[in-house]
């Protein structure tokens, strides 16, 4: 019993660490990065890299927030940029995107199976239950990297533009606000973001070209569900990452993989402003 | 740019009939004789191309010429695909269960279709809701197949079944004159006046629904007989390939097809299909040799295509054709004719429009409180007040019936409470919008027809030679002198010409009541004085009731027979044209009386 509440909580974390570079990018910018997956793909590597250099592993998570950084700003100033009039346009710019890294990816490193030193390692014991020492690190991330966004958007003038884009963006700009450059610097924290939270699923799924897009539906699912509140954020990642475990442990696992997006589905059926007014 | 040409007297149709059935003709040539010069590597691989763009076609109906964005055609045809192999499987193979597989096929996704259709498409459902819902549907569909055990063959899918006994050169040919069949349909549909109106919602979905027009309805209806046609084409490879795996009914499958159909070139029928065929037969070539570098270059090709060239490869080459250069076309279209009034014209007892304490409120913010109101044929009411007096949401709360928070509006003695636009269109309610809105791809006759459309079903394979408007549209046309425009394409227009196209498209409506804000912003003089004339004519004599949102109080005093005030979401003033322009509190609010 204790297990599944430890279930749900931490794969809740790592659903949210998941789809927090996400969100960033869609809520302030209202465009759905479908590059999602290749981005976590690509901090996978950093840590693959990191592990060949013989680097501290831990190092990977700096690394990897950096390379995923850049990258972003390239992206967002070569493709994203022209498509913000077409945002369905830029869903398929940015598939088309992930198809060319994956493929890069694949011609550097192969299609194998690569194999990351594990940050954290062992069980701790939790009231009698063995539980994973990782997952429960997980959790800790999921909230450090919940604070630090709330820290950005409530705490720096940074998140105060952002928020005045995410409410008006016509009123934004004519107030004087540099709405690319803020565009700019929200597309690199997001990937940032996004490339870090690659590094974090190493310990726990195998790292190969194509790992990243096992996740970007889940992600994109509960992005939409959340609209542009990182609260909302959580309480879906809560909510449907809960209703997986469930369904994945009592019924079956391969339908444990469809209820996120199925559960999204039918809320954004009901109410199209999902969960954003929590 | 937009050299001035008169159309050829010969009409297009029927050179373009010529032209199409010599293409068809050619491609049938093409498949039924290919297998005389083919190997086998190349008839097997073609084979499959050829059916991947039949569903190439169905997606390009959906998101090239009607806007939808779905990655959900390789469920259905997965779903074809599965329903043909499995009863093939488990109950067995002969002539008439062959049959039934293919009703099964084209039976199951409709009915899903429709199933889907409903989940993406309801009254303020957005396109994004509509990919998403195309997203989950693929991704069900493939974990269904892997949880469906021996009875879908899970992982390894379903191979060994007896499909149609036809050999290699027999699938070849057969799915090549399925291709021919279904791009020929899908030419001459959307050639057709109906397959305009897919046009018509991917430019401007809103000018639709106040149009009449159920959109909604129209794009479930789409799915529903798209799915159908992507199951035929999954009991097509089903019986081809002699084998169904999960990855045919995939998410990334359908991220495929979308690929294809932009690198070939949304929004035309030959373009796809090229793509598709091309990409396809190019990819089993070269994957052998340099899988992933062809990967790549498709990848890229992709985004830069999507960045420069949203239209692919098929626009390139429209470039060459007369619309393709955006040339204003005098006289050519169709033949402007009047047709008899066929709707609304028995007139009931009582006000036309009945607006009883009607309110609105964003939250605690009242926008609109206590109005009430009652207009009778052949009056022209203008609405004045200052900007954010309310004028624009009184609008929308005549013309929506959700949008209102409280009171009750009645339209011919009918309460539109909870009703879609289309459907108080119906009542006889014509909308104007402040700024033209209209269908910037489409020619002017095709606008026109548009508005038409919800009274004169449109064809479905055919181009009507003639086009049949109210007298008083047909006026309107020639006194613009739109009426010799109408084989050009609206984008071309002036601000004052597509503001009269959008009058003259609503009063096409045949309505009772006309509601129009601001018609003359940003016309000319001599524009401004034509419009006026054509809204006395249309009240006065016609007997039509219009609502008109003015700031111009020089212009509303010319036209109007009743004048509104409204101030701060109240109705301050209700009297004659004298009355209003010289009392007190209209000179007040417009501080001073600068244009009373």
């Amino acid at each position: 019993m204790l297990t599944l509440l430890l279930d749900i909580i931490t794969t809740a974390a790592i659903l949210f660490i998941v789809s927090a570079g996400l969100l960033a990018i869609f809520g302030v910018l209202k465009i759905v990065n479908f590059a999602h997956g290749a981005w976590l793909t690509v901090g996978a590597y950093c840590a693959v890299v990191t592990a060949g250099l013989g680097l501290n592993p831990w190092l990977a998570l700096p690394l990897a927030f950096v390379a995923g950084a850049v990258l972003g700003a390239l992206t967002e100033r070569l493709i994203v940029r022209p498509l913000y009039a077409r945002p369905l346009d830029a869903i398929l710019a940015t598939w088309g995107l992930s198809i060319v890294i994956g493929q890069l990816i694949t011609l550097w490193f192969g299609r194998d199976v690569q194999f990351t030193v594990s940050l954290l390692s062992g069980t701790v014991d939790i009231f009698g239950t063995a539980y994973s020492l990782y997952r429960l690190f997980a959790l800790a991330a999921a909230l450090v990297i919940g604070i630090g966004v709330t820290f950005v958007l409530e705490g720096t003038r940074l998140g105060l533009s952002a928020r005045a884009i995410i409410m008006n963006e016509a009123l934004a700009r004519a107030l004087g606000l540099d709405t690319a450059r803020i565009r700019l610097v929200t597309f690199m924290i997001g990937t940032g973001l996004t490339a870090l939270a690659g590094v974090l699923l190493t310990p726990l799924t195998s790292v190969d070209p194509n790992m990243g897009l096992a996740w970007l539906i889940g992600a994109f699912m509960l992005v939409m569900v959340a609209g542009s509140s990182f609260g909302a954020l959580a309480v879906a990642c809560l909510l449907f990452g809960g209703a997986q475990v469930i369904v994945s442990t009592f019924i079956s696992p391969i339908l444990g993989g469809i209820t996120i997006a199925v559960l999204s589905a039918l809320v954004l059926r009901i109410s199209s402003k999902g969960f954003s007014r929590v | 740019m937009s050299d001035t040409l008169t159309a050829s007297p010969r009409p297009f149709a029927q050179r373009r009939a010529l032209i199409l059935g010599g293409l068809a003709v050619a491609a049938l040539a093409l498949v039924l004789l290919g297998p005389l010069f083919l190997d086998r590597f190349s008839l097997n691989v073609l084979t499959r191309s050829m059916i991947y763009a039949i569903l190439a076609i169905t997606l390009d109906l959906l998101w090239g010429f009607t806007g939808i964005l779905t990655f959900g055609q390789a469920a259905f045809f997965g779903i074809g695909a599965y329903a043909t192999a499995m009863l093939l499987t488990h109950v067995g193979s002969s002539p008439a269960l062959i049959g039934g597989a293919l009703v099964l096929a084209i039976l199951v996704p409709m009915i899903l279709g429709i199933a889907v259709g409903w989940l993406s498409f309801y009254y303020g459902s957005t396109p994004i809701y509509a990919t998403v819902i195309s997203l989950v549907f693929p991704i069900v569909v493939t974990q269904l197949v892997y949880s469906g055990g021996t009875l879908t063959g899970s992982s390894s899918g379903l191979v060994g079944y007896m499909g149609l006994p036809f050999g290699l050169e027999g699938f070849f040919r057969l799915s090549g004159l399925c291709l021919v069949l279904v791009a020929i349909g899908a030419l001459v549909f959307v050639r057709s006046d109906a397959g305009r109106v897919l046009t018509a919602i991917r430019d401007n979905e809103t000018r639709c629904a106040y149009l009449g027009l159920n959109t909604q309805r129209i794009k479930i209806v789409l799915t529903t007989v798209l799915a159908g046609v992507a199951g035929l084409a999954g009991f097509l490879y089903a019986n081809a390939s002699g084998v169904v795996a999960p990855e045919n009914t995939g998410f990334v499958f359908g991220t495929e097809l979308v690929v294809w159909t932009a690198l070939g070139g949304r929004g035309t029928i030959l373009g796809p299909i090229l793509g598709t065929i091309g990409i396809d037969y190019l990819s089993a070539n070269l994957s052998g040799e340099l899988p992933f570098l062809w990967q790549l270059i498709i990848g890229a090709l992709f985004v830069v295509m999507i960045i420069f060239l949203p239209n692919g490869l098929a626009a390139l080459v429209a470039r060459f054709t007369r619309r393709g250069r955006n040339e204003v076309v005098t006289g050519g279209g169709p033949t402007l004719t009047v047709s008899a009034a066929t709707h609304h014209t028995q007139q009931g007892g009582g006000p036309l429009l009945s607006i009883s304490k009607l309110e609105k409120s964003y939250g605690s913010h009242k926008v609109l409180e206590d109005i009430t109101l009652d207009v009778a044929p052949g009056e022209l009411v203008s609405l004045v007040g200052p900007n954010g007096a309310g004028k624009t949401t009184m609008m929308r709360c005549l013309t929506d019936g959700k949008e209102r928070s409280g009171g009750t509006v009645r339209i011919a003695g009918q309460d539109i409470a909870g009703m879609t636009p289309d459907r108080i269109v119906a009542l006889g309610v014509g909308r104007k919008f402040q700024v033209a809105s209209v269908f910037e791809s489409l020619t002017v006759a095709d606008c026109l027809r548009m508005a038409r459309s919800a009274l004169d079903t449109p064809s479905c394979i055919a181009t009507a030679h003639d086009l049949g408007l109210p007298q008083a549209a047909v006026e309107i046309l020639q006194l613009t002198g739109l009426d010799r425009l109408l084989a050009t394409e609206v984008s071309l227009l002036s601000h004052g010409q597509k503001q009269s196209l959008e009058l003259a498209m609503v009063v096409s409506l045949e309505p009772r009541l006309i509601l129009l804000d601001e018609p003359t912003a940003g016309l000319t003089k001599a524009e401004r004085t034509t419009i006026g004339g054509i809204l006395r004519k249309l009240t006065a004599e016609m007997g039509f009731a219009a609502i008109l949102v003015e700031h111009d109080l020089d212009f509303v005093r010319d036209i109007s027979s009743r004048i509104v005030v409204l101030h701060q979401g109240r109705l301050v003033l209700d009297g004659s044209v004298d009355e209003v322009v010289n009392s007190e509190i209209v000179k007040t609010i417009y501080s001073g009386g600068e244009n009373a």
